[in-house]
């Protein structure tokens, strides 16, 4: 059976896909004005959140006018949920005073609820967000929900919340690394150990535990807290991390090494440098250099004329420049039986010296 | 004192200015490296606060342009965790001293008076 389609039955059809078209184009216009609109407000609301902030910390007298205004804004859901986002952001930026004037806008103007309701919602960025608020607002009975999202499987969870235990406890908040099996990011070792200002004197024995951990990430972060607080009595531990399986837990072994150098540390590092990898023994250069002791002074003198690859040559040439031998290096360079890529190494010793 | 300060970030601008002024500083605003280094050449400072990490030129470059050009301007760098080794480098420059971010602005104000005491 054969339908015809009729002519007011095509101009129908026309009219129809015409409408329809119509109402795209309205809905993408009017989408993309109400997007310009939020990000004109954000942007708007943003100055006057800083502004806020940056009143409260340098202590503005005359406030009660702007107050009022801000308590209108205060109204608007985004603009609560902005303000506590670049109040975060802020903790960040600032310490001392000025981070407790931060702390008191997020109790006047009772952000908590909020930062709880996050803490608890299904979207891992909003329990991230969450974690954040608390540990910025210094809300310690979040403290065991918060324990709670060490176990999250989402990284930026189980990350927020070591990072805020840490910034609720200190060194305490650090426990969770007795059974972390998951890497630890170097942002998120630089974070943790930024936060920790003190360390007690019954650490060692936690450290201990924490540098033998299977966790290779564990060992590094470890080695890094043993640098800043200078945990000499660990010299021992830490010189035993040389025999590591892993080259970086060796780098960083190195590195603490010399933080915490003995008058042994450079006889050591020359007894031991043949049997390390590359990487390791361009740390024990830069060691040395950090060092500058004379002792290895015969050993580098040594490494230029065996036959180690060039990195260690070169390393071993601006160590002897910071140790004061230049004049060794121009006389062998100007020798007669001083191979070419000797004297260029030397001359670019010299050269890195002069810049 | 004539402070120029370099920083991209709009809150620890405005927060270190208005510092700085209500101690009776006069301060100059630059949000990018290059503007800096084009104030240190036109003015005649008497200290710089700068960030490491900006757009254009970075602290770094703003170090050795004070350098290049025989100025002896005091230079304090705000850098943030991390960046110990642009710290190393920024002393290697010359600069006078250094904060890392989190950072306090009384701390700022009282390391100010210090190199201003120098």
């Amino acid at each position: 059976m054969h339908h015809h389609i009729a002519l007011h039955e095509l101009i129908l059809a026309i009219v129809i896909v015409l409408i329809l078209v119509l109402l795209l184009i309205i809905t993408v216009l009017g989408y993309s004005f109400y997007s310009y609109r939020i990000l004109h407000n954000k942007h708007s609301w943003k100055e006057i959140i800083e502004f806020k902030i940056m009143e409260t910390i340098v202590g503005n007298d005359d406030r009660s006018d702007s107050d009022k205004g801000f308590a209108e804004h205060l109204r608007e859901p985004s603009f609560r949920a902005l303000f506590l986002d670049v109040l975060v952001d802020s903790d960040r930026k600032f310490s001392g005073a000025a981070k407790q004037s931060i702390n008191r806008l997020f109790r006047d103007f009772e952000l908590e609820d909020e930062a709880w309701r996050k803490l608890r919602h299904r979207s891992g960025y909003l329990v991230a967000g969450g974690v954040q608020e608390l540990a910025a607002m210094n809300v310690e009975a979040a403290i065991p929900e918060i324990m709670e999202k060490l176990n999250d499987p989402r990284t930026a969870v189980y990350q927020e919340a070591q990072y805020a235990l840490v910034s609720f406890k200190g060194y305490e908040g650090l426990g969770f690394l007795d059974h972390f099996n998951k890497p630890l990011s170097d942002w998120q070792q630089l974070r943790l150990l930024y936060s920790i200002h003190d360390i007690p004197e019954q650490a060692d024995l936690q450290v201990k535990d924490w540098i033998h951990s299977k966790n290779d990430s564990v060992v590094i972060f470890t080695l890094r807290l043993i640098r800043k607080f200078r945990l000499m009595t660990l010299y021992t531990l830490v010189f035993s991390l040389l025999e590591h399986p892993s080259i970086n837990v060796r780098v960083q072994a190195v590195r603490t090494l010399q933080a915490i150098e003995s008058s042994e540390t450079i006889q050591q590092f020359i007894q031991g440098f043949d049997l390390q990898p590359l990487a390791v023994q361009n740390e024990m250069l830069k060691a040395m250099k950090m060092i500058k002791s004379k002792e290895s002074e015969h050993f580098l003198k040594e490494l230029l004329w065996n036959h180690s690859p060039v990195s260690i040559k070169i390393s071993a040439a601006e160590v002897l420049v910071v140790l004061g031998e230049e004049h060794y290096l121009r006389e062998i360079s100007q020798g007669g039986d001083t191979y070419d890529e000797l004297r260029q190494i030397i001359k670019h010793a010299l050269q890195e010296k002069k810049c | 004192m004539l402070i120029l300060i370099a920083e991209d970030d709009e809150l620890v601008l405005r927060t270190v200015e208005h510092k700085l002024v209500k101690e009776g500083h006069e301060v100059v605003l630059t949000r990018n490296g290059r503007e800096a280094i084009e104030k240190i050449n036109e003015l005649d400072l008497d200290l710089v606060v700068t960030d490491i990490m900006m757009p254009f030129a970075s602290g770094i470059e703003i170090l050795s342009a004070i350098k290049r050009v025989g100025k002896a301007i005091p230079v304090i760098v705000l850098s943030s965790m991390g960046q110990e080794e642009v710290v190393v480098d920024a002393f290697d420059l010359g600069a006078s001293d250094f904060m890392v971010k989190p950072f306090s602005p009384n701390e700022l104000i009282l390391r100010i008076k210090r190199i201003k005491n120098k």
